[in-house]
């Protein structure tokens, strides 16, 4: 191969790798509420009870550098909040529960309403602002009701 | 109120940012592994003739092997890793605390997809596979350059793949 044709499928790789980070990245911390919202059975994830108004259910795995900075940020705004529960579920020893919320990369934030229903999904690592806005959301509702 | 159940003997944090500058000075080896193998031997019509001296003797395998001994030293011995090392004599010192640390775990499984990715092109030109050293380079770089530049961890997901196919991780019974 020419030195130039292979120069320009290098440019064409850095491209390509560009645009794959570009998309990961805008994908990544986006609710998405077109999902199966299913209620949550707390007692199947190993906890006892779920939040009064609303639930964060973080899923992690031993080995995912970002899961530790994002267990942070949730326990933090449960804490901020009243009636707020966060849980965290590590995922490395149960394959079952990964299978069965299509986890496919961790961190991944489900957002519960006060009824264990699957409200919001999040894929990777969700901004703190979005995060209280869905909260408010559900708890808005729940003041409504 | 949050509620995890406390992780049995987690090794020591690290500096996040030192994979990272590894995976920025790895992605660069791997771009020139990437251009020596599109102009050499692998991409050439000789290469079916060649004998295995001469695939070895390529300078786009040779680099690609020297890659791959970098990958195994990280995944035997992290600590001791050229990079990691750079990183934290020259570059850490100059930049402030880490504000979060990480598990060196994931890194390390990193490191050791890289080698397994690199090790397949390796072995796959020597037996005189065209187009096998710049594939496995470039397949590399994309992970090192979306790690480097972007913080996203595809080990992570892969591990997870991985393990919903049972290749990974103890299942353990439902008393979790």
């Amino acid at each position: 191969m020419t030195f130039v044709s292979a120069l320009i499928g290098l440019a064409l790789l850095l491209t390509a790798t560009v645009a794959v980070g570009v998309f990961m990245q805008w994908r990544q911390g986006r609710p998405s509420r077109h999902i199966v919202h299913e209620v949550v059975q707390p007692q199947r994830l190993g906890a006892e009870s779920i939040g009064e108004f609303a639930t964060l259910l973080q899923f992690s795995t031993e080995l995912c550098a970002r899961c530790p900075g994002v267990h942070r940020t949730l326990a933090a705004i449960a804490a901020d909040h009243e009636g707020v529960r966060h849980l965290d579920v590590d995922l490395t020893n149960r394959p079952d529960i990964a299978k069965h919320f299509h986890v496919l990369q961790t961190p991944t934030t489900l957002v519960l309403d006060g009824a264990g229903v699957v409200r919001t999904r999040f894929g990777g690592v969700p901004s703190r602002d979005v995060l209280e806005l869905e909260l408010n959301r559900l708890t808005g509702e729940n003041a409504n009701v | 109120m949050s509620d995890r159940s406390a992780a049995p003997s987690r090794p020591r944090g690290i500096d996040p940012r030192g994979p990272r500058f590894a995976a920025g000075i790895t992605s660069l080896l791997l771009l020139v592994a990437a251009f020596l193998g599109l102009t050499g031997l692998s991409t050439s019509s000789d290469l079916a003739t060649a004998t295995v001296a001469e695939r070895f003797l390529d300078p786009g395998f040779l680099l690609l092997l020297v890659i791959a001994l970098l990958f195994l030293w990280a995944v035997v011995s992290p600590r001791t890793a050229p990079w990691g090392v750079l990183y934290r004599t020259l570059i850490a010192p100059r930049l402030g605390k880490p504000t979060e640390l990480e598990d060196p775990r994931p890194p390390r499984f990193a490191q050791g997809v890289g080698l397994f990715v690199v090790g397949i092109g390796l072995v796959l030109h020597l037996f005189g596979v065209p187009w096998a050293l710049p594939i496995a380079a470039a397949l590399a770089f994309v992970a090192a350059f979306l790690n480097a530049a972007f913080g996203l961890c595809l080990g992570c997901q892969l591990y997870l793949l991985l393990q919903r196919v049972g290749l990974v991780g103890r299942e353990r019974p439902a008393a979790a």
